[in-house]
């Protein structure tokens, strides 16, 4: 069980400020959605979370350890998956899991039963020995969450799981989602898709320009937004993010 | 053409070219001198022969053909067959038009080395310079007739030709490459001269009799205006080849690589890597040798072995070595400097959040890698040393001084190249393309490219420049001393002489790691 603290977090490219003093906080096992307009700092905020980013100002805790300080230790926890997830398809599927599960330190007797399991799980069994280069993208995209979670990580971080997949795909990647959260597994969720958002999350924060707008569950939100208790979550964060964006324009 | 042209020529990629053009001018010179003074040595034949230069040029036409069957002699991007081939431009043209831009970029960038290196035999044999540009010329339209060869290649690799005709296409080429290579064979004693006659029907073969003809000043009768029209045929054939191919839709021919949609020759394989036992970082060796095995790069790093081994010998041969082993090593260099390019593959571009979410050191990865990458090179490069060593040493022990040089600048052969890697794996950290998809970043790029180019070769020559030092120094050394010295010199330097190429390789790799850690755009 894993807490994730965010504390003043900055990050700027050059002149371009892609997170503004970003705080956040999230329980264990906690499922937390992360809603915004494209270009809004999602992504940015998810790799320094993961330590492929380093920022500009403020401090990220994984539990004990600090990303920064700590970084080895602290992406131990973590099982990461990027929005456009590239594999190396030069290898199979097995021999890339095994590299995977082998550099997140998985023990040698649990990593070839780990990857059988999940391929099984995943009906990738019979492509254990084809190139990744060969797969599908929907089954690139399943190559990729077992690669994230080989390693039974306390907190997951993924970067639009379910972009461009067809249904049935999506449908396992949901499954998977809701099987990782009931592990108890911190998980944070980047997507566009405002029901997974809905449906899996239990506390939700919408970031527009590098700035949190809002947060909290369902409700609060709508209440933040002014609009009708059954309204839906597209309502409230198209309200949400243009009242800001017209605050902006007004400043 | 002019979209092409436009992503293509940029002002930093024509730098780029102007830069490669130097290089290029430099290392023939430097060639030109040592064939002459290997010819002339060996007594094969006085001055520049037509077999050696129809050979040269028979290797570059099997380079064009292997690279038409790798897909890339007619070059088509992804978003060329969605935006070009799905507007309104006759197919016609667009093959013309790829392959003029291609053909324009060969004959604007080869003519300048090709006229240095006729140049240089026009001197040697006192014939005019307008001879070296007609030579240049004629050579230049061979360099023509390999482009569109290898686009007619790479336009019958589609579906669209019936395997019948596939099989004689294979033939044929089997057969071009073969009687090409044929004067290989003159090397063994006892092959008669004649063998070498046959490549006359071949580009390469009347290419390089009508050059020679004319820098030599023997050219002219009847057999040379035939030589130069059956290579006018020659591209007559090639060019109507190509555009019948072109006919209609021609990218249902092409097998233009996406990113989504990869092919393999063989899409299921034996999975090699068992971790069980291993540690994480003979897996990521393993890993690594996989990705080279499976990969064009393993064909890539035999080609830099099989150069660098010929150019040692040949030199060897030819009596350069022992002469002034530093400007061997200095031309080993250059050579490396443009074969440590091809450390840049290493770069893992957008795999690299595998490596960067997982709680491993990048500066040991890096290390790893190198090891994965370097190990062959060297393995197959000591026997070469080795061969080319012995007689040396054994035939100068004579002389002392120069002895000291020679046994000095072998194993040096060796540590440059492994510095220059390390150098290479550095700069590609440093400055690699990060994706190979986003144009605007590509451009970008070019930029970089330039740049890590230049300070590569500066850097990598400073870091190489106590190697060759070294060597230098050695017959001063010697002469000083005296000769019952030349033991102990000869243990010392090479010991402090590998001992500073470990600390620059770890250097190197040191820095390469950090510079991917601290890359933003991995």
């Amino acid at each position: 069980m894993v807490e994730i603290s965010i504390e003043n977090l900055t990050k700027n490219y050059g002149t371009l400020v892609a997170l503004d003093n970003v705080s956040l906080k999230i329980g264990s096992a906690e499922v937390f959605g992360l809603l915004g307009p494209n270009g809004a700092g999602k992504s940015t905020l998810l790799k320094i979370l993961v330590g492929i980013l380093r920022p500009t100002s403020g401090t990220i805790q994984l539990g004990e350890y600090d990303i920064l300080a700590n970084p080895e230790k602290a992406k131990k926890l973590i099982g990461y998956l990027p929005e456009n997830p590239s594999l190396y398809t030069g290898l199979t599927t097995l021999e890339f899991l095994q590299f995977v599960g082998k550099i997140r330190r998985v023990a040698d007797d649990l990593l070839d039963q780990e990857i059988l399991e999940s391929l099984k799980s995943f009906e990738l069994e019979e492509k254990r020995n084809s190139l990744v280069g060969s797969l599908s993208k929907g089954m690139k995209q399943k190559v990729a969450l077992i690669a994230t979670s080989l390693h039974s990580p306390s907190v997951l971080v993924l970067d639009e799981p379910l972009t461009a997949l067809d249904p049935k795909t999506r449908v396992s990647v949901k499954d998977w989602i809701g099987g990782q959260t009931k592990r108890g597994v911190t998980t944070i969720l980047s997507t566009h898709d405002l029901d997974v958002a809905q449906m899996h999350a239990g506390k939700i924060a919408i970031i527009d320009h590098g700035k949190i707008v809002a947060v909290g569950d369902v409700e609060s939100l709508r209440r933040m937004a002014n609009t009708a208790s059954d309204a839906r979550l597209e309502d409230v964060f198209l309200q949400l993010t243009e009242e800001k964006g017209e605050e902006r324009t007004r400043h | 053409m002019r979209y092409w042209v436009k992503g293509r020529f940029t002002r930093a990629t024509i730098l780029g070219l102007v830069i490669g053009e130097a290089f290029s001018v430099i290392f023939i010179l430097f060639g030109s001198s040592t064939y002459l003074s290997f010819s002339n040595r060996v007594g094969l034949s006085t001055g520049l022969s037509e077999v050696a230069l129809s050979l040269f040029l028979a290797l570059f036409l099997v380079g064009l053909i292997q690279s038409g069957f790798n897909g890339s002699g007619l070059p088509l991007s992804a978003s060329d067959v969605d935006y070009v081939f799905t507007s309104p431009v006759p197919p016609r043209e667009v093959f013309a038009a790829k392959v003029l831009l291609n053909s324009l970029t060969t004959v604007l960038f080869g003519f300048p080395p090709i006229i240095v290196l006729y140049s240089r035999f026009s001197a040697y044999y006192h014939t005019s310079w307008s001879a070296a540009v007609l030579a240049g010329l004629v050579t230049l339209v061979f360099l023509v007739i390999g482009l569109l060869l290898s686009a007619d290649i790479t336009l019958s690799l589609g579906h669209g030709l019936g395997e019948r005709k596939k099989m004689w296409r294979n033939l044929f080429i089997v057969l071009v490459m073969v009687v090409s290579l044929l004067p290989m064979t003159l090397l063994i004693p006892g092959i008669p001269a004649g063998i070498a006659d046959v490549t006359r029907v071949l580009p390469n073969g009347l290419a390089a009799t009508v050059s020679v003809g004319l820098v030599s000043g023997t050219a002219g009768g009847l057999t040379y205006l035939t030589d130069l029209l059956l290579l006018f045929a020659w591209l007559g054939v090639v060019l109507l080849l190509g555009v019948r191919m072109s006919r209609g839709h021609f990218y249902d021919l092409l097998e233009v690589s996406s990113t989504n949609t990869e092919k393999f020759d063989r899409p299921n394989q034996v999975s090699q890597l068992d971790p069980r036992g291993k540690s994480i970082w003979s897996i990521v060796r393993l890993k690594e040798k996989i990705l080279i095995s499976r990969t064009r790069e393993a064909r890539a790093q035999l080609i830099s072995i099989i150069f660098l081994a010929g150019f040692m010998i040949i030199y060897a041969l030819s009596g350069s070595f022992q002469s002034s082993p530093t400007s061997f090593l200095f031309i080993l260099f250059i050579i490396g400097s443009f074969g440590s390019g091809t450390a840049s593959r290493w770069i893992e571009k957008e795999r690299l959040w595998i490596l960067k979410s997982s709680p491993v050191s990048m500066r040991r990865y890096v290390k790893e890698v190198y090891r994965a990458r370097a190990a062959p090179l060297l393995l197959y490069l000591a026997p070469v040393v080795i061969a080319v060593g012995v007689p040396l040493i054994l035939g100068g022990l004579s002389q002392p001084s120069l002895l000291l040089g020679v046994i000095l600048a072998l194993p040096g052969a060796l540590q440059i190249a492994s510095i220059t890697m390390a150098g290479g794996m550095f700069f590609a950290s440093k400055y690699g393309q990060s994706s190979t998809e986003d144009i605007l970043s590509s451009q970008a790029q070019e930029l970089a490219d330039i740049r890590r180019f230049l300070f590569q070769t500066i850097i990598n020559l400073v870091m190489v420049s106590p190697v060759i030092l070294l060597v230098f120094v050695s017959a001063g050394l010697v002469a000083i001393l005296g000769p019952s010295y030349l033991p102990i010199l000869a243990l010392g330097l090479l010991s402090i002489s590998i001992i500073f190429t470990s600390f620059s390789i770890n250097f190197l790799l040191n820095k390469a790691g950090d510079a991917v850690t601290g890359r933003e755009d991995l």
